[in-house]
């Protein structure tokens, strides 16, 4: 909770000063001049041979995206979760190439470019509290780095399109095993005509103590952005990657698919941070799945506050004796936005253990909808998991929904939901005001203790910029 | 587990299932695929155990000795019937199989 000392008021003045309002802090957008290569709009077969030739991949990865494309143009467009049906794919533009250069040094990136990454302080992050950095502009990566001592231990942390370039034979073991191309039509469209996205791997026991983290932007109007992660923990090994991500504010629509997928063996340990920040012309619909072995923890931290429409579910799969798996989810719906958000936890094996805790807001006629699963599987003995979705109305006018779906095979498992829905109370203003506090001080007080338990996972850093951004959010909200 | 002691079942001639071709067999309402990989035959349940989609008619494999379920891409070893790629994490059932007198004959209980 925050309190109203001077340091706070200070903090917000100086806040209201840098942070005026999503449109001037990320919705901003540069020039287009001296971009590499831009398709046209629309796909195709020929969109996706140029992409892969253009990358000059190879012949099993090319083959890959063909047979993406046909389960995409198989599959029909989902009609439950959001409304999709007001997305054109002919009016978009798959494939968008900045810059020549994947560079390692920050004054080799293009200058454009560089500044906007300068404005979003990722170079200062970097320096101060990340073992390793990148950063995505359009289609792919402009800038990657990662701590020496860690490359010395055998940590790989590069761009997607490197990784297939220098760790085909690793990369090709996990590619697609933990999300086929034919999962759903939007990782099928991901499949064919992915570009950029990190490739981590981290060596048996070795444990990367500060996050590494990856930047995505969004430039150019109508544009699709389609990067690819995949995270393989060895044997004890530790690893916390955090993305975030931001795009300008256009009137027409973007879309943002990714796929990510995470293998953590046994005894390994991976937490994976969202903070999504997407302005509100772009529709993001990600597929992540991890596979969690014998004695491993997954832990994914979702936070959702931009985006048109996000429909997103994070799915763990324990599938070895004592596995653990964790799901924090906060979303954040303001005017116009749907946040279709929740988690996925699949126990395949005895004495597995997992919890999801939903956190949403709505306010402004946004929507937040909560949608889960929770299966035990037959042989899944001695399981143990809660679930518990909290829904905050700000308004008469906005709306929450949940669907939680629970699945138990097994006899001994032992299971708990709780859900609730609240509105801010009058008395809870009343009591705030009457300690001096202004309505809108008042709210957001009660806001970020709602969301407090999610925030408190965060690296102190990033849950100041979560509650920064709550705060924007906020704005306005009230009166 | 295959159950060595059920019914035999007769396929068809080993003749007229060449390497690289499935054939569907139905027994008392349960469907069977037999797959022949490279001149070894392979029988597995029709049914993938992620959302009972109708496994036989996803795309064989013959020199993987793999099928791929054409409901949501997961991939299936026939030597055991285990699934090498998510969304399925749980093995289908696999049936013994044999020639006698140049016919393909499936073992189911």
């Amino acid at each position: 909770m925050t309190v109203a000392t001077p340091e706070v008021v200070a903090e917000k003045r100086e806040l209201a000063g840098i942070n005026a309002d999503y449109k001037e802090k990320f919705g901003f957008h540069d020039p287009e001049t001296g971009y590499a290569y831009k398709a046209p709009k629309g796909l195709s077969r020929e969109v996706v041979e140029s992409i892969s030739e253009y990358k000059d991949e190879p012949r099993w990865m090319r083959d890959f995206r063909l047979k993406a494309l046909e389960h995409f143009e198989a599959r029909p467009t989902p009609t439950w979760g959001g409304n999709l049906g007001q997305i054109d794919f002919d009016d978009i533009h798959y494939f968008v190439r900045a810059s020549e250069t994947n560079s390692r040094d920050w004054s080799e990136v293009p200058e454009d470019i560089k500044n906007t990454f300068d404005r979003l302080g990722i170079p200062e992050a970097e320096r101060k509290f990340l073992s390793g950095v990148g950063a995505q502009y359009e289609s792919e990566v402009v800038y990657h780095q990662v701590n020496e001592k860690l490359e010395a231990q055998g940590v790989i942390f590069t761009d997607m399109d490197t990784a297939l370039r220098e760790h085909e034979d690793l990369l090709r073991q996990y590619w697609a095993t933990i999300i086929p191309a034919n999962d759903n039509k939007l990782a099928a469209l991901n499949s064919a005509v992915w570009s950029g996205g990190s490739f981590v791997y981290v060596p048996a026991g070795v444990k990367v103590e500060m996050p590494l983290q990856a930047y995505f932007r969004i430039n150019t109007e109508n544009m699709g952005q389609f990067e690819r992660t995949l995270i393989i923990a060895e044997e004890g090994s530790e690893v916390h990657y955090i993305e975030g991500c931001t795009a300008p504010v256009y009137s027409s629509d973007s879309l943002h698919s990714a796929v990510v997928e995470i293998v953590a063996k046994p005894s390994a340990r991976v937490r994976y941070t969202t903070v999504q920040n997407w302005s509100q012309n772009v529709y993001n619909l990600v597929t992540k799945r991890a596979v969690v072995h014998e004695k491993a923890t997954m832990e994914w931290v979702d936070c959702n506050l931009g985006s048109k429409l996000t429909m997103k579910y994070p799915s763990i799969y324990l599938l070895g004796p004592e596995a653990h798996g964790e799901i924090l989810s906060i979303a954040f719906a303001g005017a116009g936005q749907h946040q279709d958000a929740g988690g996925k936890i699949i126990h395949a094996a005895p004495r597995t253990s997992s919890s999801i805790f939903s956190k949403s807001i709505s306010k402004d006629g946004g929507r937040a909808t909560y949608r889960g699963l929770l299966e035990v599987a037959n042989g899944a003995t001695e399981a143990r998991s809660k679930v518990v979705c909290d829904a905050l109305l700000l308004d008469e006018n906005s709306r929450s929904d949940t669907y939680p779906t629970i699945r138990i095979d097994e006899n001994d498992a032992d299971v708990g939901h709780e859900a609730t829905v609240s509105k801010i109370g009058d008395e809870q203003l009343f009591y705030l005001q009457s300690r001096g506090l202004s309505e809108e001080e008042a709210s957001k007080m009660i806001v970020n203790g709602f969301i407090e338990p999610v925030t408190k996972e965060l690296p102190m850093e990033y849950a100041v910029e979560l509650n920064r951004l709550i705060e924007l959010q906020m704005e306005g909200s009230i009166g | 587990m295959p159950d060595t002691t059920g019914t035999s079942i007769p396929v068809c001639p080993l003749a007229a299932l060449a390497p690289g071709q499935m054939r569907l067999v139905e027994h008392e309402g349960r469907k069977i695929g037999v797959f022949n990989c490279a001149g070894t035959l392979y029988a597995i349940e029709d049914r993938c155990s992620h959302d009972d989609g109708p496994l036989a008619e996803g795309e064989f494999d013959a020199e993987a000795c793999t099928v791929e379920c054409p409901r949501h891409g997961s991939l299936f070893d026939l030597t055991t019937g285990r699934p090498k790629t998510l969304p399925a994490y749980a093995p289908v059932q696999t049936f013994p199989i044999a020639v006698e007198d140049d016919t393909i004959v499936l073992e189911v209980e």
